[in-house]
């Protein structure tokens, strides 16, 4: 139906009003000047504002992050644990009131881990408030006769409005005065290049038409009157918002794998406890006991830490990635950057610095580079002509009070094209305000879009010559037609086909680099036609326009980022494609996607081989170009089936041409390769792409407000080559989340071995439920975050992006590798901690009955002795110190001795200092203790590193394909 | 557009089936047989590694032990009390002293339990002199025991009355201390009890005042000190007429010895106990 709403957008011909349209909206506007309230048409059509985005109540966001991930589980055994208190509590059980503080710690966890998540979405989210708060606009508007300023939130349809230079439009508007009025609709087409504006209707398309000024454009020079005729969601911006927000927001990648992963581990959180549920009671356990047991495996095996963990790793991220200018508001973001394997790119401001420049010049025969790093040869006469002209013919300014300022940073009263002139001419010239003063204007018939010309007679600075100067710039055809002569060397020769061939030749070429192309012309006017006196008058063009001088030809270009290129070739050995989208000319995208490097120096287009063999295209096999640069309009034929086809030949694409909904569909296209797609953008054109992508990327300087609201992160310096170090910091991110959670699982096992082995063996247990959320959410946190810390590996950068459906954040094997491998290990420490004490393993089985009745107090071990119950709870540590060497030995950052420190004194404050808490039951420890597993830890990290050393001798094999994860 | 398609039920069971068993590359759950094959083998190889470790390690640590003590007796400084007989739930004694059925279980557990010290047993342990620990040379393979015999705890002996006094209304309980390896208890300790309300009990103690004699003291362990029998002390509770149908709660202490704890705030059987005894007619 989207589809649908868009072709509403683009098939809306307002221009083409019929009569009946014009005479209601005539009525209108009598109504209005009859002073009838425009209060009435206000209620009737709400403000003339963008309905902001819905956003979900703070109470649901707090509750759903109460219900989200484990906490279902944990309520749940927390509810178990409550049912089985009042049971016991019943039957006048001693021990019942542990179930009650169980059941309350449970509670807590959930309650807490919940606060602090939601803490730091909201922080996140805070960052992002500040952003969209804007300053209250107001328009001039003619209402019931008379000229006033309202806030632009009360326009109406049918009201009358003034707007100026500089202004911003404040609802669609239909011109019905204009003079030279510009504006830049580069947020809304994406096309850099202002539009002059006026009251002629010129197209079908609204968009394309010339009288028609869009909601959120800005005004750049000139003056103009209209009348509303769309006021806030109905807008051509508001429809746009519209579609942005009726795309579906994505689930990030790393949001699906945590989820992949609570599901893998609550799946064997509940079979395990389950399974052992169904063989407690068939071992003749009470059903009660059975419940608890099933309790205590769903905790042992729950990580209730782990998702806090990852949000804080997550947050380290992307604070780190705030100082590198990468601002990220969904904390998820961070890691999706890493997984990106397509970045599809907007052109103008992002790869480009949104600022035309001079690029190369044309005269005598010849193109010079116009790169002021490397002067061109200026002794020339041409030279010094062709200079004059620029500098005069340019009505641009600079805004006073600059001088200390660097040129090329100066602000510029005037369009894109004169600033980059002026620019230039400052560079080389220096002084241009001083040359115009000493050639004082006489007239001047600024640039329109009918002759395509501007034209300006000037005083000479000569006080001998008293000729006056006729300058003339414009569209290169048309002023080669008005010249009759050419300047070659300073000489003025006769403009013959030669001639005028070298001029087509040079054309075509700066043309075909993507540059804006302007031809200058002059004339000097004879004295005795033109006396001092002379009355110019620039409507009835009493001078000569034609038989002028041509002198030469500027071009101009946006410049490409210098820091872009570099950053293009690291997206490409970080495997990820980067595709140009933009509202441009495909010649200029081409020309810049180049420069660049998205198509790279040797890559061809389809066009370019059947130019090179001289074939029509359709005879190219399309294998065998690289690159592709498809036009909007052949966009817009294409199946879903082509578009991918495209997508997938070739790997240097250029979208040149594309409306929003285009780039909609070429980011859908992207995703449907199992690809996690990165839109980059400023427009509002931008935001339904922003929205859709995986990643929305907006630019924080240029972006407009809808951008930035639709993206999930905001480069602060618009700079495209952030984007590389987000990618970077997301893989990072990602390695480190696994390393995590590796660490989490191998001691989840660790936990629950005993359990098992407990029930089945019914040896005494050896560590208590509450003391394994005191080991989870105690000791383990800091060391985990710490995990985040981790340097990236040398390869980071040149490793494929990882896929998303089949390189998952747990995979198989990891869950093998912690669950398996490791865990059992811990057992041994449990031995031989009760060995010591007296307890040979022989007499541990099946010990559990005696152990556990609150009244059997001369329990007697292997050697004779009687014991009474308060006994040996003594395992917390143990089961800590072989995780810590490894801990120790996997990790090489500096934080990790924060992890380590923080994670022994925290045990030893629970171990010694909670010590006398009956519920707890910690146990001050032996320090012995403490090494009892190290040498499993050591053999542990011998095979973890010859598993890594395999997997990286031989890629491919079974063990790679079996081991890594 | 975004949404993703709900699946139909039939596809996802179709995928199941797929998924458990794949007739075109002859995928088990996914791996081919050879496949399941070669990560089966591993695993073996792998845990049989890591099992035949476990066990060579829990081999070598019991190696390092030694037979005679533990390594470590630093948590078990102070003996805990029991009774005999255990109730069954609790230390609550309900009994009808008319009725031999509801006392029975106490019977025969104390007959069990006092087995071991009859007198014709203990003929083999020496008679050793009261009042002094008996510490024995460590050349000493076989550490030889103390006699206690069971005539020495007089009517509740079961010599005499082999209802042990339920059948009459004054049942007995023993006491005993828990068994530690070279605990040497000071001063003269004895076992006395309590009960909570004055005056609905008359104690009786065997032997007399509770005594724990220092010659059965130290111990050295099940391996060494085979025939030790560890002291007792028997209490014979009477109970007033007007109390019985009541409970009465009886707690025991050890007293007289510095260095046995009795008032220790985390376990309530560090040197005390505390049972209820429940008599009706």
């Amino acid at each position: 139906d989207e589809e649908e709403k868009y072709k509403d957008l683009k098939g809306n011909k307002k221009k083409s009003k019929k009569t009946d349209d014009l005479k209601k909206e005539l009525d209108l506007v009598s109504v209005l000047w009859g002073g009838k309230g425009a209060a009435e048409i206000l209620a009737r059509d709400g403000p003339n504002a963008l309905t902001p985005p819905k956003s979900t109540p703070e109470i649901i966001k707090f509750l759903k992050q109460m219900v989200g991930g484990f906490s279902i589980l944990l309520w749940v055994g927390a509810l178990l644990c409550w049912i089985a208190f009042g049971i016991q509590l019943a039957q006048g059980v001693a021990s019942a009131f542990d179930n009650l503080y169980l059941g309350v710690v449970l509670a807590l966890v959930v309650i807490l881990t919940g606060i602090f998540a939601y803490y730091q979405e909201a922080k996140s989210t805070n960052i992002m408030a500040s952003f969209s708060k804007m300053i209250p606009q107001q328009a001039l508007v003619i209402r019931d006769g008379e000229k006033k300023e309202v806030p632009a939130e009360q326009l109406v349809v049918g009201d009358i409005v003034e707007i100026k230079g500089g202004d911003r439009i404040p609802a669609d508007i239909r011109l019905i005065f204009s003079q030279g009025c510009k504006v830049d609709n580069s947020s809304l087409t994406g096309e850099s290049e202002p539009q002059s504006r006026s009251c002629d209707f010129t197209h079908e398309n609204p968009l394309e038409t010339k009288n028609i000024a869009f909601y959120s454009t800005t005004c750049l020079e000139g003056t103009a009157t209209g009348m509303v005729i769309n006021t806030g969601d109905h807008t051509i911006i508001g429809r746009i918002a519209s579609l942005a927000s009726g795309v579906g927001n994505e689930k990030t990648p790393i949001a699906i794998e945590i989820e992949h992963f609570v599901h893998i581990v609550a799946g064997v959180a509940v079979s395990i406890g389950v399974l052992f549920f169904i063989i407690a009671v068939s071992m003749k356990y009470k059903v009660l006991d059975s419940i608890i047991f099933l309790i205590g495996i769903i905790v042992a095996n729950v990580p209730e830490g782990l998702l806090a963990t990852v949000t804080v790793s997550l947050s380290l991220t992307a604070k780190r990635m705030a100082k590198k200018n990468c601002l990220v508001k969904n904390l998820e973001a961070v890691e999706t950057l890493g997984s990106t394997s397509i970045i599809c790119s907007d052109k103008t401001g992002t790869l480009t610095q949104n600022r035309m420049t001079v690029a190369h010049l044309w005269f005598d025969d010849q193109i010079y580079s116009a790169d002021t790093t490397q002067s061109f040869d200026q002794s020339s006469q041409s030279w010094a002509t062709l200079s004059k002209i620029v500098t005069l013919c340019n009505r641009a300014e600079f805004k006073p009070g600059q001088e200390n300022v660097p040129i090329m940073k100066r602000v510029v009263v005037g369009d894109a094209s004169e600033t980059a002139l002026l620019k230039f001419a400052e560079v080389i010239l220096g002084d241009v305000m001083g040359i115009r003063k000493r050639n004082r204007k006489l007239a001047e018939i600024p640039f329109n879009s009918t002759n395509k010309f501007q034209l300006s007679i000037h005083e000479t600075e000569d006080p001998n010559d008293k000729r006056f100067l006729l300058v003339m710039k414009g569209a290169p055809e048309r002023i080669l037609e008005r010249c009759s002569t050419i300047m070659i060397n300073g000489e003025e020769q006769p403009l013959d086909r030669e001639r005028a061939e070298a001029f087509q030749t040079a054309y075509m070429e700066l043309g075909g680099l993507g540059e804006r192309v302007l031809g200058f012309c002059h004339l000097y006017l004879p004295e005795d036609e033109f006396p001092d006196t002379y009355p110019f008058d620039t409507d009835s063009m009493n001078f000569p326009t034609s038989n002028l001088c041509f002198v030469g030809l500027l071009s101009m270009i946006d410049p490409p980022r210098s820091t872009v290129p570099d950053a293009v070739s690291k997206c490409r050995s970080a495997g990820i494609k980067v595709i140009m989208v933009t509202g441009d000319h495909p010649i200029t995208a081409k020309a810049i996607a180049k420069s660049v490097g998205i198509i790279s120096a040797n890559s061809e287009t389809v066009e370019d081989i059947a130019k090179r063999l001289n074939v029509p295209v359709e005879q190219v096999n399309k294998q065998d170009a690289r690159a592709a640069v498809i036009n909007g309009m052949e966009l817009k034929d294409m199946t879903a089936e082509q578009l991918d086809e495209i997508l997938i030949n070739h790997s240097e694409i250029v979208f040149a041409r594309t409306s929003p909904q285009q780039k909609l569909i070429i980011v859908e296209g992207c995703q449907r390769q199992d690809a996690v797609v990165a839109v980059t953008g400023d427009g509002v054109n931008d935001s339904p792409a922003l929205k859709k992508a995986d990643i929305g990327i907006a630019m924080g300087i240029a972006g407009s407000d809808a951008a930035k609201n639709a993206a999930d992160m905001i480069l602060l310096d618009d700079n495209f080559a952030s984007i590389v170090t987000g990618v970077e910091e997301g893989r990072l991110i990602f390695d480190n989340l696994k390393k995590t959670i590796a660490y989490t699982l191998t001691k989840n096992i660790a936990e629950l071995c005993p359990f098992l082995i407990y029930i089945i063996a019914s040896i005494p247990l050896p560590i208590g439920t509450i003391t394994i959320l005191f080991i989870d959410l105690g000791t383990d946190i800091i060391p985990s975050v710490a995990l985040a810390y981790e340097k990236a590996e040398s390869d980071i950068m040149n490793r494929r992006p990882r896929h998303k459906k089949k390189d998952r954040l747990v995979n198989e094997q990891l869950a093998v590798y912690s669950y398996l491998q490791i865990g059992m290990l811990a057992f041994l420490a449990y031995f031989t901690v009760y060995a010591e004490q007296g307890w040979l393993p022989n007499t541990l089985l099946g010990l559990r009955v005696n152990w556990e009745d609150d009244y059997y107090n001369d329990i007697e071990d292997s050697y004779g002795q009687e014991w009474v119950k308060h006994l040996l709870h003594l395992t917390l540590v143990l089961y800590r110190s072989h995780n810590h060497l490894l801990y120790w030995f996997s990790c090489r950052n500096k934080v990790i001795w924060v992890g380590i420190f923080s994670q022994i004194a925290i045990a030893l404050i629970l171990c010694y200092g909670l010590g006398s808490v009956t519920a707890l039951n910690f146990t001050p420890l032996r320090v012995q203790y403490w090494f009892v597993a190290m040498p499993y830890a050591i053999l542990i990290w011998v095979y973890d590193e010859i598993r890594k050393l395999f997997i990286r001798q031989y890629p491919g094999s079974w063990w790679d394909k079996n081991m890594y994860y | 557009m975004s949404k993703e398609e709900k699946k139909p039920f039939s596809q996802t069971m179709a995928e199941w089936r797929q998924f458990v068993y794949n007739p075109r590359s002859g995928e088990f759950l996914g791996r081919t047989a050879k496949s399941w094959g070669l990560i089966l083998l591993f695993y073996l190889v792998f845990y049989g590694f890591l099992a035949a470790l476990f066990t060579f390690t829990m081999w070598v640590l019991l190696q390092t032990l030694s037979g005679d003590i533990p390594k470590y007796r630093d948590r078990i400084s102070s003996p805990g009390l029991m009774i005999s007989p255990k109730p069954v739930t609790a230390l609550e004694f309900y009994f009808n002293k008319s009725d031999s059925k509801s006392y029975a279980e106490y019977v025969s557990t104390l007959k069990q339990f006092l087995k071991s010290y009859d007198d014709s047993k203990q003929s083999k342990n020496i008679a050793c002199t009261a009042g002094k620990l008996f510490e024995q040379n460590e050349d000493r393979a076989v550490k030889q025991a103390c006699q206690f015999n069971r005539t020495m705890l007089g009517s509740c002996s079961g010599v005499e009355d082999d209802t042990f006094g339920y059948a009459k209304g004054t049942p007995c309980v023993l006491v005993k201390m828990n068994r530690i390896i070279g605990l040497k208890p000071e001063g003269e300790p004895h076992i006395q009890c309590s009960p909570k309300e004055e005056g609905k009990v008359q104690i009786t103690y065997f032997p007399d005042g509770g005594t724990i004699d220092l010659m059965y003291f130290p111990y050295y362990g099940k391996n060494l000190h085979a025939d030790y029998l560890q002291p007792l002390v028997a209490v014979q509770l009477a109970i007033n007429s007007s109390s019985t149908k009541e409970d009465v709660t009886i707690e025991c202490k050890i007293m007289g010895s510095p260095n046995l704890r009795n008032e220790d705030d985390r376990d309530k059987f560090l040197g005390r106990i505390s049972f209820k005894v429940q008599m009706s007619e």
